[in-house]
């Protein structure tokens, strides 16, 4: 039954998988590809800088790469980070899964894996949001990271310190042109 | 011994065949009695000349049955009969010579009373000739036989022709004033005697076609009002069927014996009459459609033919060469076509119910609406019932209706129907659908339909000047039509720039209740209205000043919006106070624009003027609105493009004031769908700089798939391939390997 869903479809995360739940997805493949639709070309028209996302290929609308450039001003200024955004076949009433592609060093993202710890992309997820809300949510994160909840705790602890930071920053680092290099 | 052998064998013969000569009789008695009954035999049988006594006169019938049975027992029948042919033979070059001179008399006349002359006559020799009834049918079949191939073998091809006259002659006049020729009873009876009826069948069938056609095409050419079929069959049955009987039915006793002699070739000349008919509508079927719906008659006559007649591959054939000719050319305008095309769809409905006939009609003229460049256009100013002259294309009487999309057939449906057998492999059995839903799947989607009908709203409702609600109101009705045809959510932009005018309205009462103004602007939502052409006209003087005064007054109504104005779209009503008189009218802003630089100095050049309202200008439409007040003799051109106002009305250049209005009346330019497309090229560069920008070097072949998430994407992976080029010469991309990136800023 999964497998004829549909081909924008990604084989569905395993926590979602309810039964009852398989009618609902089916019929919402067409309109959740068309959500996505809309949101890429909101996103490619609206010109906020800095933030950028497209699908990785154009059979699959739900698995996307996204482009972040730290906010001029920040100690990420001049840095670009990739991620990766994953949509759930229920989006929108599921938040994307996002994660840090390039390694990122900042008190709420995990150096490791990339798992973001962001209010938005948890609980306080909506509807509403968009991937563009999301891409400038997670700008303004970097420049203004929430201590209170470190998933890094060594980069919360020197926070303060821009300067050794910057250099911790600079030493987790991998720039894009290495990376396709 | 083999001589004696032979003598002996001869002596028998020549006994045996004596003796039966001489019928046993004493001497050469018996043989006498056979030489005189040859002799009587043949003489009564020979080919005589028509002056000569018949042989009935000389020999009583006795003596002949007698001679006869004699010459039977002796067994010389035969040899007698051939005799007579060869006699006959002997005796035809008389013959000849009568029917040469006949014929070569009707050559030089051509009267057909020649020819039927000499058909009397030879019937005259036939009948002289004709062995006795009481002979036996042996030897007056011989000599039909005979006779008649001797006849037909002198019988030159220009008898043949006066013969076909001669028929033709016997014909019930076309014109229904004229008596018809008295029936000749007795001419159709030689004709049937002598075997000529038989011989010339096709020739008489072919001047009762040739009739038939003649009269086709005299009374039904051009008249496609009536159906005429039935007038047709009331003629066959009234002149044509009592010539039929002369020949094909003359022993016929009774109707019914008549009726069923001439059910065979009655319906070959029924069918020669619905060919020639409908040879004469396929023919004429271009103007019928033109024509429609005058001449619907002409269309159930070419249907009841077609089920009779096959030849729905020429009727296709001919339009589509007709179109070819006549429409599909860059001569006519679109708006004929459109008109001619949906013409073609009701008629060819009425001809043939499944459509497979209009389906090979219509397409070549879909194909070329689909290059035409206005199409669009055409249709959809159409459809808010923006004509200008010319007839809608769409009924009144048609029942508004969604658009139909073409469904897979219907299986289950229980008055399903086979497709048709000439209906070619791509044929699509679509229901009749109304005509708008045809124009519309000309276009593969509707919504470039959609597009073009925003880009007309905004013209129209820009058009409006002076809060004239019931033209707003007018276009709200049009929208709620159309919105039945292509959907709600299909029009929702209409409905928001609909709003706009309504909300402009509200929003201009409540500005003027701040402050009095004399602009009245429409304020109309970016995002929901066509891109309209922009030129920046930095209006002079009291204008800008009104412009900022109201700008203010609405920044503080709508705190979150800012007014931009598009001042070429608007119009001014003006009054101008001169020395000598004073001249009230509406004119564009850009003429108003410059009239009011015209209050700081009496004389400008015309670059100083374009240069004063923001240079984007461009000259010749500076130069239009310059010549709006020449014309109006309150400027004078001095010299090369510099002008002067007249202060005082020269009075050598009495030109009469023209009524500018026309110009105010412009509908205000909006881009249309094929400017929009390079605005859209702008939109899908959006999309090639994301994808580039997030997923590093790319194919050409994998960018053109990816731009499928573009909406509306339509280019070919060619033209992406040019457009990637043009970007890279702004050094916007780069290509490395066939794989392209964006250039690192």
């Amino acid at each position: 039954m999964e497998q004829v869903t549909s081909s924008l479809a990604p084989p569905r995360a395993p926590a979602s998988n309810k039964s009852g739940h398989t009618a609902s997805s089916q019929s919402g493949a067409g309109s959740v590809a068309k959500r996505l639709g809309n949101e890429l070309m909101t996103l490619m028209m609206s010109s906020s800088p800095g933030i950028s996302a497209f699908p990785k290929s154009d059979s699959n609308l739900f698995d996307w790469v996204g482009t972040i450039e730290g906010a001029s001003g920040t100690v990420y200024a001049g840095l670009t980070f990739r991620i990766s955004i994953h949509f759930p076949p229920n989006y929108p009433y599921i938040a994307p899964t996002i994660k840090f592609e390039t390694p990122c060093f900042h008190p709420n993202v995990d150096i490791g894996t990339g798992t973001i710890c962001l209010d938005i992309l948890q609980d306080k997820w909506s509807a509403v949001y968009s991937v563009q809300t999301i891409l400038i949510s997670l700008q303004s994160l970097l420049g203004e990271p929430n201590n209170a909840s470190p998933l890094n705790s060594d980069a919360a602890a020197i926070w303060n310190n821009q300067e050794a930071f910057k250099t911790q920053l600079l030493r987790n680092y991998r720039s894009l042109k290495d990376e396709s290099a | 011994m083999a001589t004696d052998a032979l003598r002996a064998q001869v002596a028998a013969k020549w006994q045996e065949s004596f003796s039966r000569l001489n019928q046993n009789e004493a001497g050469i008695v018996g043989l006498l009695n056979f030489s005189q009954a040859w002799n009587i035999a043949r003489e009564c049988m020979r080919p005589r000349g028509l002056d000569e006594p018949d042989p009935q006169t000389q020999y009583d019938k006795a003596t002949f049955q007698a001679s006869f049975e004699l010459l039977n027992k002796c067994r010389r029948l035969p040899i007698l009969l051939e005799t007579f042919l060869d006699d006959m033979r002997n005796h035809f070059p008389v013959i000849k010579q009568e029917v040469d001179q006949y014929t070569l008399e009707y050559q030089n006349t051509l009267d057909t009373t020649h020819i039927l002359n000499l058909v009397f006559r030879l019937l005259q020799w036939y009948n002289k000739w004709i062995p006795r009834q009481e002979l036996g049918t042996t030897l007056q079949s011989a000599f039909v036989l005979s006779f008649q191939t001797h006849m037909f073998s002198i019988l030159s091809p220009a008898f043949v022709r006066g013969f076909q006259a001669l028929c033709a002659s016997t014909l019930p006049p076309t014109d229904p004033d004229a008596i018809a020729p008295e029936p000749n009873v007795k001419m159709w009876e030689a004709f049937e005697t002598l075997g000529l009826l038989d011989r010339y069948e096709n020739i008489i069938a072919s001047v009762g076609y040739e009739h038939i056609e003649a009269h086709v095409i005299a009374t039904c050419s051009g008249q496609w009002s009536e159906s005429m079929l039935p007038e047709l069959r009331k003629w066959m049955t009234d002149k044509v069927v009592p010539w039929m009987l002369l020949m094909y039915g003359r022993n016929a006793t009774t109707a019914d014996d008549a009726k069923a002699m001439l059910q065979n070739v009655g319906s070959r000349f029924d069918f020669h009459m619905a060919k020639t008919l409908c040879d004469l509508r396929t023919k004429e079927i271009f103007d019928i459609i033109i024509d429609f719906p005058d001449s619907s008659g002409a269309l159930q006559d070419l249907k009841e033919c077609l089920l009779r007649v096959d030849q729905r591959a020429a009727l296709v054939h001919t339009l589509r060469k007709a179109n070819h000719k006549r429409l599909l050319h860059p001569g006519a305008d679109t708006r004929l076509i459109l008109s001619q095309y949906v013409a073609t769809i009701k008629c060819l409905r009425i001809v043939d119910p499944p459509g497979v006939l209009l389906f090979k009609v219509a397409d070549p003229i879909r194909r070329y609406l689909r290059e035409r460049p206005d199409t669009i256009r055409c249709i959809v100013s159409n459809l808010v019932g923006d004509d200008d002259g010319g007839d809608s294309l769409v009924d009144e009487s048609e029942p508004i209706q969604p658009l139909q999309q073409s469904e897979l057939e219907d299986y289950t449906d229980p008055n399903w129907e086979p497709e048709p057998v000439d209906a070619g492999p791509d044929f699509r059995a679509n229901k009749p659908s109304d005509v708008i839903s045809t124009l519309v799947s000309i276009y593969d989607s509707k919504d470039l339909f959609v597009k073009e009908l925003q880009v007309l709203l905004a013209q129209r409702l820009l058009a409006i000047t002076d809060d004239n609600a019931e033209k707003v109101e007018k276009e709200r009705r049009n929208i709620e039509i159309l919105k039945i045809r292509f959907g709600e959510a299909a029009l929702q932009v209409c409905e928001v720039m609909l709003k706009d005018m309504t909300d402009s309205k509200r929003i201009d009462g409540h500005v003027q209740s701040q402050k009095t103004s004399i602009i009245h602007p429409t304020i109309i939502s970016k995002h929901f209205w066509p891109m309209l052409e922009a030129t920046e006209i930095v209006m002079p003087g009291q204008f800008r000043a009104l412009q900022e005064e109201y700008a203010k007054e609405f920044s503080t109504f709508k705190p979150d919006k800012k007014l931009r104005w598009l001042p070429h779209l608007g119009t001014v009503h003006l009054e101008l106070h001169l020395e000598d008189r004073t001249i009230e009218t509406d004119v564009p802003p850009l003429e108003a624009a410059f009239i009011e630089l015209f209050s700081e100095q009496d004389v400008w050049s015309m670059d100083d003027l374009i240069a004063k309202v923001g240079s984007s200008v461009d000259k010749a439409a500076a130069l239009k609105a310059l010549l709006t007040w020449v014309d109006m003799g309150i400027l004078k051109e001095e010299g090369e493009n510099t002008f002067k106002l007249l202060e005082v009305a020269e009075t050598s250049t009495p030109r009469e004031a023209r009524t500018v209005s026309n110009a105010a009346m412009e509908l205000p330019s909006a881009p249309s769908v094929q400017q929009q497309q390079a605005e859209q090229m702008r939109v899908y560069w959006k999309f090639i700089e994301g994808m580039l920008k997030n997923l590093g070097s790319l194919s050409i072949d994998r960018i053109q798939a990816m731009l499928k998430l573009a909406p509306g994407y339509d280019q070919t992976v060619e033209q992406l391939g040019i457009f990637m080029e043009a970007a890279r010469q702004e050094d916007l991309v780069d290509v490395y390997d066939g794989l392209w990136k964006l250039t690192p800023k």
